[in-house]
């Protein structure tokens, strides 16, 4: 039986949970009990009205898609433009610090430009700039255990290894503090989270991992595609990020007796698949598939039910 | 002088084992105490020459005499050690130096070389062997001074064997075959009289004969009279064969020359890189026939960098896949067959437009030549461009982009440049025009011709069709820069000023464009047929054209006036309207990016390519909010031709959003020709393709995904399980399917195709 407290988790805990939360992710907004998922998103000083442009469209839509996938404002907080400054970033992670308990979740997007001077990393934001050990420190202070901080700014590298803790995971735009050009990786990640291209196990949850995979593709492929030597070299540091449901794509259904019931079943069905994975090796092609298409005939029958119930 | 030559390293292989050196000596530098051993060496009485030359190393006490027997011997290391040792002993003798900058030659250092030759000219300034030097190694580069230190070669000394040798090979190269002639003739005059061998313009003059036409020569018989060893007597002319495209014949000739002279290693790497060029029905054996001779020609010349950079090709070409496809028709049996060899990382993604455009090029041009290929056509496509840059001449570094040899057209790939760079479909289609006209004129054929007819078929046949006129064209068209058309080669061969080759390959295209306009496509047909009679240019306008070459030049200057005048007229206000367009987009001043971009199509409006006017007029209209505008003028754009595959990829998703598919897949199709690595257009092309009930074409778009290892796997296999599901294969719809959802069993689309499969 999937808990009560982890019913609208961004975060799955164990194999046969990964399977309950797939369904799960279809859930309504759990009640305020429960343990939330909170974003913030910062757009940095673009500095240029081409880097203003593009950070301010990739905050929209980070923006959207972080609400898309908690449905409520209040989990969603967005700085951008001269809003953007350090004092209120500041003051967002305190607000942070303070409205979030241990079981809750944080997911911090940064876009922008940042620097590096060989000794410390700076985020670029109108008037002063905020260092990389003062954000550290700020981030630390925020309870919820569970943390997915993306710096997606230039030099981004740099925080990698003293923002790494556990139960974080880091994803940073470059491998290291050298890496100073501007980033393509914002981008890619924003779309990453609105496309189902994305989803690989088309679960209609993008999780921290699939994201990161498909941005660092995208980034790979754009610089082989213009014939220039790639400036970024995305980074993930970090042990949870498979399990980070960081976008949703579908809608939200209620959350009901009978779906509950309907998800028990779909989470047994995933269990028996997965098993019957781990021995495609030991069973003759025609007899793997035989089951396999059996169990996924059952699968879409149930799937189909919680599709209809949560259409209702 | 300072002996700077001493820190002079000839980089000498360790594999390389001594072999004696057939080289003829005409100059008055060389010490006479060689003098006998050199005639038994000339006459072919190898082992007597070996025997006088090891007696002389070991007994002269003149190191400058070592060092010379040494070479002849074969010994480099020991020759370099002597120079060395010589320059030293004699710091002020430019003989010495220029001797040993000759052994630097025969290693391929050419850059170490010069320096000797001119530290030699340093010491005596008209020291004519150092000057000679410095042309042979001019005339290896194509320098325009090469003639320049000739002639101050022969005003020294008017019988310099080896200055009149040299103008006599540069004017057969240049097509002067009668002024090349000349000069063998006085070389061999000179050469009586002074008793000097005559071998090597026995070869000279039996390449003369090879470019007149007559292939059994007189002085092939003579030279081997002389000397029955002597290879060059085959491999100089096969020299001519080569550059006049005829690689079979040259392969032939290099056969015979290593067949006399076993340790000719040039003419073993010439027959290596030529077997590669020639043969184009058992590419597998023709290789490795030439890996042979190459390996052989390594074993004693490995200092010849097209020889190791050949070699390292061929162990390179493990990584490619060659596959052969039977006629368009689908006969597996038939012949001639078309063969592909592509990267085995690109294989499965180009193979399919690749053989489908070289099927459709052999079918449109058999038909508009009236020409059957009767053997088969190679293509390859290298994702590196040194790879195929070392396949066209050896060595990295040369600017083109595709070469024909033939039957075989090599080529770089698309992922060797940067996507949009070059419109690989066009390359294709330019290369396999070639094919045509060298196989339909015995490879006759001039080059501007050629070229024309390919720049042509490309303008009026090919996958990007309009004309695709480079800027400065058109400046040196206003500039009256355009050769007469007998003259039109000298513009590709011996160019005499910047861009001078693309002005000639855009004058040819116009040329041919003209003929087929004028009198018909028929004509150039009769141009071929003339060519392969072994008319030249001006015999074949006035047999095909009946006019004389003076006349058709007159007449196509019209021509040019008639079709470009406006353009040039316009030229200046064109450019104007165009930067304006695009200062005001940068600006965001939309309505005046528009109003320019207008008044910059409005004068040029066949202008598509970089720096169009029509993409800032695209985006001023989507900045303006006018969509039905911006998508009408992406429409405009690529009618006439824009390529741009950004520009086309959002023309086909504006037109498949309003509901025209099929204009959207042809658009898709065109990006194909130019960016073809984009999972995003095959899985979007197979789409539209699929919903059109095109399934066999959605398939092939969705294979080809699939090769391309798409990050989404689950997508993939359930696009292929829709295509194989619209073909009624069940089966094989079942495996995608389920693969799909073995990936993702929350796959909702996938779900609905299971349980219908299974219903």
């Amino acid at each position: 039986m999937v808990a009560a407290a982890a019913l609208g988790s961004a975060v799955r805990m164990s194999a046969a949970r990964v399977a309950g939360l797939c369904a799960a992710g279809l859930l309504a907004a759990a009640p305020v009990t429960r343990a939330e998922l909170f974003y913030l998103i910062v757009g940095g000083l673009g500095g240029e009205a081409l880097y203003d442009e593009a950070f301010t469209a990739q905050t929209e839509s980070l923006a959207e898609a972080a609400l898309r996938t908690v449905g409520e404002e209040s989990r969603v907080a967005v700085l951008a433009g001269a809003d953007a400054s350090r004092d209120a970033l500041r003051a967002s992670l305190a607000e942070l610090a303070e409205q979030t308990g241990e079981a809750d979740s944080l997911a911090v997007f940064l876009v922008g430009h940042g620097s590096y001077d060989g000794a410390q990393y700076k985020f670029n934001l109108p008037g002063p700039d905020i260092d990389g050990n003062e954000l550290g420190e700020l981030l630390a202070a925020v309870p919820a255990r569970t943390q997915l901080i993306v710096n997606a700014t230039s030099a981004s590298g740099a925080v990698l290894e003293d923002w790494s803790a556990e139960n974080r995971t880091v994803i940073t735009a470059t491998r290291s503090g050298a890496e100073r050009n501007a980033t393509r990786f914002a981008e890619h990640w924003a779309e990453a989270l609105s496309t189902d291209e994305s989803d690989l196990d088309k679960n209609g949850m993008i999780t921290a991992q699939e994201a990161f995979d498909y941005a660092s593709r995208k980034v790979a492929d754009s610089y082989e595609t213009e014939g220039t030597l790639a400036t970024e070299h995305p980074q993930l540091a970090g042990d949870t990020a498979a399990r980070f449901d960081v976008a949703r794509l579908t809608a939200r259904v209620a959350d009901t007796p009978r779906m509950q019931a309907l998800i028990d079943e779909l989470v047994g069905l995933e269990g028996q698949i997965a098993e019957l994975r781990l021995r495609r090796d030991e069973l003759p092609i025609e007899d793997y598939q035989t089951r396999l298409q059996g169990l996924l005939v059952q699968l879409a029958l149930v799937q189909q039910q919680i599709d209809e119930a949560g259409a209702q | 002088m300072k002996l700077r030559a001493r820190h002079l390293w000839l980089v000498l292989a360790i594999v390389a084992p001594p072999s004696q050196a057939f080289r003829i000596e005409y100059g008055a530098d060389r010490p006479a105490e060689l003098a006998a051993c050199d005639q038994a060496l000339y006459t072919g009485q190898r082992a007597e020459a070996r025997s006088c030359y090891r007696a002389l190393l070991a007994s002269n006490d003149d190191v400058r005499v070592k060092a010379e027997a040494a070479r002849s011997l074969g010994d480099l290391r020991a020759a370099n050690g002597f120079f060395q040792t010589a320059v030293e002993a004699w710091p002020e003798d430019p003989a010495v130096r220029t001797r040993w900058g000759e052994l630097f030659v025969e290693t391929h250092q050419d850059n170490e070389a010069v320096r000797l030759f001119q530290e030699s000219l340093e010491l005596a300034p008209d020291h004519a062997p150092a000057i000679l030097g410095l042309a042979s190694i001019s005339a290896g580069r194509f320098e325009d001074r090469t003639r320049a230190w000739v002639d101050e070669v022969l005003e020294l000394d008017p019988d310099n064997v080896g200055a009149r040798l040299l103008l006599a090979r540069m004017s057969l190269e240049e097509g002067e075959v009668d002024a090349g002639d000349e000069q063998l003739t006085r070389a061999l005059e000179i050469v009586e009289e002074r008793g000097l061998p005559p071998l090597e313009i026995h070869a000279l003059k039996a390449s003369v004969d090879l470019l007149r036409g007559i292939e059994q020569s007189p002085w092939t018989e003579r030279a081997l009279a002389y000397n029955a060893g002597f290879g060059e007597i085959y491999a100089t002319p096969a020299h001519f064969y080569v550059i006049t495209r005829r690689y079979r014949e040259a392969a032939e000739l290099y056969r015979s020359a290593v067949e006399i002279q076993p340790d000719l290693w040039a003419a073993h790497a010439e027959l290596g890189v030529n077997l590669l060029r020639g043969d184009c029905e058992n590419p597998e054996a023709t290789v490795a026939e030439a890996q042979r001779h190459l390996a052989f020609a390594y074993q004693g010349d490995p200092y010849s960098a097209q020889t190791v950079n050949t070699l390292r090709l061929i162990d390179s070409l493990d990584n490619f896949v060659l596959t052969r496809h039977g006629s368009a028709d689908g006969d597996e049996a038939a012949d001639p067959s078309v063969i592909l060899r592509l990267h085995r990382d690109e294989d499965l993604v180009l193979r399919p437009y690749v053989l489908e455009l070289v099927n459709r090029s052999i079918e449109t041009f058999a038909r508009r030549y009236g020409f059957e290929l009767e053997e088969s056509v190679i293509a390859e496509l290298y994702p590196e461009h040194d790879d195929f840059a070392v396949r066209t001449a050896g060595l990295p570094g040369i600017g083109l982009l595709g070469v024909t040899f033939g039957c075989l057209v090599a080529m770089d790939s698309v992922s060797a440049r940067a996507e949009g760079d070059f419109h690989w479909g066009t390359t294709l289609w330019h290369e396999m025009a070639h094919v045509f006209t060298l196989r339909a004129t015995d490879h006759l054929v001039p080059r501007w011709f050629s070229e024309g007819v390919s720049v042509y078929e490309e303008w009026s046949t090919g996958p990007l069709p309009g004309r695709h006129i480079p800027l400065h064209v058109f400046e040196a068209i206003g500039e009256d820069k355009l050769l007469p058309v007998a003259e039109l080669d000298q513009g590709f061969i011996r160019p005499t000023y910047e861009n001078q080759v693309v002005v000639s390959y855009m004058q040819a295209g116009l040329i041919c464009e003209f003929i087929a306009a004028n009198w018909g496509q028929t004509s150039l047909q009769a141009m071929l047929v003339h060519y392969r009679e072994g008319l030249d240019t001006g015999e074949a306008i006035e047999r095909s054209l009946g006019v004389t070459p003076e006349q058709f030049d007159a007449e196509f200057g019209e021509y040019v006036a008639a079709e470009f005048g406006t353009v040039l007229d316009n030229l200046e206000p064109w450019q104007r309207a165009r930067d304006a367009a695009w200062e005001s987009a940068a600006q965001g001043a939309w309505s005046e990016a528009l109003a320019q971009a207008t008044r910059a199509n409005d004068l040029f409006a066949d202008y598509v390519d970089e720096g169009s006017a029509w993409l800032v007029k695209v985006r001023a209209h989507d900045e303006l909010g006018d969509a039905e505008a911006a998508l009408q003028t992406l429409r405009e754009y690529r009618r006439r031709g824009g390529y741009a595959p950004a520009a086309l990829m959002q023309l086909a998703g504006r037109l498949s959003e309003s509901g025209s598919g099929a204009e959207a897949i042809a658009v898709l199709e065109d990006v194909i020709q130019v960016a073809p690595l984009q999972e995003d257009l095959h899985a979007r092309l197979g789409d539209l393709l699929l919903e059109a009930g095109r399934a066999d074409q959605a398939l092939v778009e969705y294979q080809v995904l699939a090769a391309m290892n798409p990050h989404d796997q689950a997508s993939v296999h359930f696009r292929l399980a829709q295509a194989w599901h619209a073909l009624e294969d069940l089966n094989l719809t079942r495996e995608h399917v389920l693969h799909a959802l073995e990936i993702a069993p929350h796959y909702r689309e996938a779900q609905q195709l299971l349980l219908e499969i299974v219903r």
